[in-house]
Formats: structure tokens, C-alpha cells, sequence
């Protein structure tokens, strides 16, 4: 049996070379070296006004919702004028942004919206009150709960804890489908359960 | 080595079988470095600043080893540098599992989840490739080698 290594290592020094500069002259190249992604937190000033703004934006979703009761029809007419009276009003983010537990629980006590990004199983054995759950590597058909949402709602995505990914891929992927308000919030499912914090099972 | 034509058969086969599904990964991959990138940081086995080389590279080892495979040239060569990539995979498909990771892999195609059924084709994949690095293949080969050895 004779294996030539010079042979292989020729074959790997050109595919790796070839890689290289196609890359460098791919539009969609990447860098070299991968850029740590940070995660930029919320300012607590931030925190104080934006607290404000979910009541304004909570209050005023009620008053719509029960306009909306009272003329059932022209349904269509109602949604775009929602839309166009909450773009004046909510600035949108640039991307995703992180939050630690003690904003997330007052997004939680104002009714915000949590989606678990961890799986079914993970989910059932317990989650955050009312969250709903969208595994990001699971089925896409759990992803079909987002047309219910409007985009100008607040979304919090979490998962496990700080030791996984899954509520940064999924909040990208959920402000990239044009929800503008995406926190992930950051200590997740293990920081929710120390602080013992309301959640629930099915 | 006593090959027969039968043997001669199927060893093209599979130099066609694996040829053919790392080129299919290594141009999927390729065109789409940032997922695939993305892939790689998901079983969280390398240090950030590392995975985007390899998500630049690998695609391309995959492409030129699995061409050279299906034509035939430097057969055992090609075949041993596939077969030392699937090894590598298969141990990153296999740890995540123990670690009770579920992503998806990002072999090739649509997403699929890392478990059993993925570590079955890849061991599957390694044996076509074992066979290849230890009977060569000769048919149909577009290489000057001789029909020795």
C-alpha cells in the first residue's frame, strides 16, 4: 500500500490556497478572522424611558383592540393604520439587543412577549410564564406563531443561559424577518429560575 | 493486491458515491462561507478567531479531494484526506451529542440535526472511504498510475 504524503499534501496546500483567494475576491467573502460578536446591553438609561414607552405603546394597543371589537369589518383598514401610527412612534433597532434580567422582568410585568429558543422538550419541562416556544433548530412550522405577531411588538428571546447561542441566532433571525423591538435576553432560562421568577409547564 | 472485477465494480462506485457527496458539500459550503462558519461555531469545539480559516478552506479541500476522487487520480491519497475529514466530523457530531447539543450540522443540503442517523451515514461514508484507501481503485481512471501495488 503506498500513500504518497507529499501528494496529499499538495492536494491540501492547493484546495487551502485556492479557498484563500477565492475568498479574498468573493464579494461575499468572509474575514479571516471571525469577529467576536458582542453583545451590546441596554443602557439603564435607556431602561427608565423605554419602560414609559411599552405603557404608552401597551395602552394604546388595548384602545385599538377593542375599536377593532366594535367594527368587525374593514379589519384590513385598522392594521395599516396600527402600523402607520406605531412606526411614528417606535424607533426601531439596528439589531438585537441584550438585556439582563432585571429588564426582562419588567418587559415580563408589562406582557411582553418571551419566545423560548430551546427545544420542545426543554420547553415543556418548564419556561417562562407564558413564553412561547420557537426551538431555532427545531421544526419550521413552530416559527408560523411569528404571523400572529405584530412587528412593532417588543419580542424577548431567551434560552438556556449564558452558556448558549440559541436566543442570539434566533433573535437575529427574527429582526432580520423585520420585527424592529428584539432584546435577547441574556441570562436565560437558569437566571429566571434563581430569581425564582413566575414560569410555568405543559 | 488480487483485485477482481467485480471488486473493480464496486470500488468505482464508491470512489463516485464519495467523490460525488463532498463535492455536493464542499460547493454548498462554498456557496455559503457565513453559514457555514456559523455551523462550525455551533458545535463550539474551536476558538472563535480559528473557525473562519477552516470555513474558508475546508470547501475547497472537500471540492478538489472529492473531483479527484470521481476521476480517479490519486486515489488513496484523496481518499485518506476524506476519510481524515469525515473522521473529524463524525467525532464533532459524536461529542455534541454526548454533550447534548441539537443544532444542525450543516453537513450539506437542507438542515438536518446532528444524532444517530447522521453519525450512521458518515460511518457509512468512512467505510467506503477505508475500502478505497486499502484496495485503491483503478477502473476508469484518468491518472498515468500503474495497475501495480
Amino acid at each position: 500500500m503506498k500513500i504518497s504524503y507529499k501528494n496529499i499534501f499538495l492536494i491540501i496546500g492547493f484546495a487551502f490556497s485556492i479557498g484563500l483567494i477565492y475568498n479574498y475576491l468573493n464579494p461575499k467573502g468572509i474575514p479571516l478572522v471571525k469577529e467576536k460578536k458582542e453583545l451590546v446591553f441596554e443602557s439603564d438609561s435607556v431602561l427608565i424611558s423605554l419602560t414609559e414607552q411599552i405603557e404608552k405603546v401597551s395602552a394604546d394597543s388595548v384602545n385599538q383592540k377593542t375599536a377593532n371589537d366594535n367594527s368587525s369589518g374593514n379589519k384590513s383598514e385598522k392594521i395599516i393604520d396600527d402600523k402607520k401610527q406605531a412606526e411614528t412612534k417606535i424607533e426601531a433597532f439596528s439589531e438585537p439587543r441584550a438585556i439582563k434580567i432585571d429588564l426582562a422582568y419588567k418587559l415580563f410585568k408589562q406582557g411582553v412577549k418571551f419566545i423560548d429558543a430551546r427545544m420542545p422538550n426543554e420547553y415543556e419541562a418548564g419556561h417562562i410564564k407564558g413564553a412561547y416556544n420557537i426551538p431555532f433548530d427545531g421544526d419550521e412550522r413552530y416559527r408560523d406563531i411569528l404571523n400572529n405577531f405584530s412587528k412593532d411588538e417588543i419580542i424577548v428571546v431567551y434560552c438556556g443561559g449564558t452558556d448558549c447561542d440559541l436566543s442570539i441566532y434566533l433573535g437575529n433571525e427574527i429582526f432580520e424577518k423585520g420585527f424592529k423591538r428584539v432584546y435577547v435576553f441574556f441570562g436565560g432560562w437558569n437566571e429566571w429560575l434563581e430569581n425564582n421568577y413566575p414560569t410555568s409547564k405543559n | 493486491m488480487k483485485t477482481n472485477k467485480f471488486l473493480e465494480y464496486f470500488l468505482l462506485l464508491a470512489r463516485i458515491v464519495l467523490g460525488f457527496i463532498f463535492v455536493y458539500a464542499g460547493a454548498d459550503k462554498i456557496s455559503n462561507p457565513e453559514s457555514f462558519s456559523q455551523a462550525i461555531q455551533n458545535y463550539r469545539l474551536l476558538p472563535t478567531e480559528i473557525i473562519n480559516f477552516f470555513a474558508i478552506t475546508l470547501p475547497w479541500l472537500e471540492l478538489t479531494s472529492g473531483l479527484l476522487l470521481i476521476f480517479g487520480i490519486k486515489v488513496r491519497e484523496n481518499s485518506l484526506i476524506l476519510t481524515s475529514m469525515l473522521f473529524v466530523f463524525t467525532l464533532a457530531v459524536a461529542i455534541s451529542m454526548i454533550r447534548g447539543l441539537n443544532f444542525n450540522c450543516g453537513c450539506f443540503g437542507k438542515p438536518s440535526p446532528i444524532g444517530w442517523q447522521k453519525l450512521g451515514e458518515n460511518f457509512l461514508m468512512l467505510v467506503l472511504g477505508f475500502v478505497l484507501i486499502v484496495y485503491n481503485s483503478t477502473l476508469l481512471n484518468f491518472s498515468d498510475e500503474k495497475k501495480s501495488d
